[in-house]
């Protein structure tokens, strides 16, 4: 057998970008633009989900004053948090299977023919490399795997704008094929080499049935982190919520002798008529609130639980804090960027608002912020600051 | 017929809306460039679209051909979908296996047995998928 020569690998390896993807080497019968859009569509459906949901937490984390977040429904930022992420997870299978389908398109051949297909082109490699990098940064955080020194929330953040510009050109792009392809009956009678190829291998439905299986199957292995109802299937999940999780210890928060200390207080100051200074005693004759609230981390566990302690607005009421301020909560952990956390007019004022004295009917153990931590209805978990030390009303 | 060279009204005021989003997307993170480090974080974008494009992709297309070459007619459907859905399981579940993320002095991070987790879920995957293709073929035609 004579060695091929390196014009006809060429040939083979690369494709012509006019021409339908199935093509040269790319012989399997399941590439093409049908494919291409059933894949695409629920694709494109999780990342809008995750981007609404994600702006929804960033304005958590990055709080805006003429936007303030509601405090209620106190399970809302749960249920966006648990869709955020579970919406992530389950794009993985359905980006790969994108990304193989259309896979001949990167190896074309000519690159460009128009100024339109330079456009589209950048455009594609903003899509891939934005999808790739925020389904792979999100994977790997809520592992809290940090394989690089930038910050996870900034980047995650600032490139799903990027992913979801590259998402709208391409919609522009595809759009006239992809409803062409969605539209054409589905029983077309098969090719001649269909019916050789396909017979064997998976039918294109049974490849998005594989595709649905694989992300139905890492859904259902991890929701239960956050869905109450599939606890006992979530053995890929990060945290078990049975556990009672935590994020930052207080060894690990550097907090154990402040937190532990006699001479610990807790100050309300800032703009109030009467500086507060309390002692752990004082806050626990103050403890007459109660509620059931969720502790919901943006890496999309969460549980629902038990608190008691004393009412924020109890407190602002005391110092003579102004009606409809704003508090700025601070910690006793230093050198962390969630060592302070703003509750907004909406948040301070609702009666659930509280610093906790106690979880599930015991007092709070040092991991969960003892001597008082924040717990707020709506709010994201680590906004939900621990070893409380200061309120500065703003 | 796939490619199409009438580019109108929809293709261009896409492209520029989309453009807009990205390069607003892109002034973020040059103006956060602390958090950011946009040096570190071009690299990664552009590492992760070559690493999928140069590595994880032509290594399907082999994994696929080896299929078609090795395994059987009547299997080969049953074969591709437990391999695509192990490989993606796989993947997510990699770190959690690895163990990266687990933090000293906190029990409640990472508290299963992700390796043992992940080849009990990948072998029910392949039990389910040949008892699947198996009473297909049992089954008279």
């Amino acid at each position: 057998m004579r060695a091929p020569s390196p014009r006809s690998v060429l040939e083979r390896v690369t494709t012509d970008p006019d021409q339908p993807l199935r093509q040269r080497g790319y012989t399997s019968p399941l590439r093409d633009e049908r494919l291409a859009a059933w894949l695409g569509a629920p694709l494109g459906i999780l990342f809008l989900i995750c981007f609404v949901t994600g702006v929804y937490s960033h304005l958590h984390q990055n709080p805006v004053s003429w936007l303030p977040v509601p405090a209620r429904p106190a399970g809302l930022f749960r249920i966006t948090q648990g869709v955020h992420v579970a919406a992530g997870i389950a794009s993985a299978p359905l980006l790969l299977a994108k990304l193989w389908v259309v896979w001949p398109r990167f190896v074309s051949l000519p690159p460009f023919r128009r100024a339109a297909d330079v456009v589209e082109r950048i455009g594609v490699l903003a899509l891939v490399a934005g999808g790739i990098y925020m389904v792979f940064s999100g994977v790997a955080n809520i592992a809290q795997w940090y394989p690089w020194r930038f910050s996870f929330t900034a980047s995650h953040y600032w490139v799903a704008w990027i992913t979801m510009g590259a998402v709208l050109a391409h919609l522009g792009a595809k759009w006239a094929a992809a409803r062409r392809a969605l539209r054409r009956p589905s029983r077309r009678p098969p090719l001649d080499d269909d019916r050789a190829v396909g017979a064997a291998g998976l039918s294109r439905r049974g490849f998005l049935g594989t595709i649905a299986a694989a992300s139905g199957l890492l859904t259902l292995t991890t929701v239960g982190q956050t869905l109450p109802g599939f606890r006992r299937l979530a053995i890929l999940a990060p945290r078990d919520p049975a556990d009672r999780p935590i994020n930052r210890s207080a060894r690990n928060a550097g907090v154990i002798q402040a937190a532990t200390s006699p001479a610990y207080r807790l100050t309300v100051a800032g703009n109030v008529e009467r500086p507060l200074t309390l002692t752990l005693a004082d806050l626990q004759g103050l403890a007459t609130g109660a509620a059931t609230l969720p502790i919901a981390c943006v890496e999309g566990w969460s549980y629902s639980a038990p608190w008691t302690g004393v009412r924020v607005r109890d407190l602002l009421r005391m110092a003579g804090a102004p009606d409809g301020a704003s508090v700025r909560v601070e910690s006793l952990e230093e050198n962390s960027p969630y060592r302070t956390s703003l509750l907004n007019r909406h948040q301070a004022g609702d009666k659930d608002t509280l610093l906790a004295t106690t979880l599930d009917g015991k007092p709070l153990s040092l991991d969960h912020g003892y001597p008082v931590r924040l717990i707020g209805p709506g709010r994201p978990g680590v906004n939900q600051t621990k070893w409380v030390t200061r309120l500065v009303v703003e | 017929m796939t490619a199409d060279r009438n580019r109108g009204w929809l293709f261009w005021g896409s492209a520029a809306a989309g453009w807009a989003l990205i390069l607003w997307g892109v002034r973020g993170a040059l103006r956060h460039s602390v958090d950011t480090r946009p040096g570190e974080l071009a690299r990664f974008l552009i590492g992760g679209a070559l690493i999928h494009d140069l590595l994880v992709a032509p290594v399907a297309l082999l994994a696929g051909l080896a299929v078609a070459r090795v395994v059987r007619p009547h299997w080969r459907a049953a074969v591709q979908a437990a391999a695509v859905i192990s490989a993606c399981v796989a993947l997510v579940a990699y770190p959690l296996v690895r163990g990266y993320g687990r933090a000293a002095n906190n029990p409640t991070s990472l508290p299963h047995n992700y390796g043992w987790n992940l080849a009990l879920v990948v072998s029910a995957v392949w039990v389910v998928t040949l008892a699947v293709a198996a009473v297909a073929r049992a089954r008279p035609r």
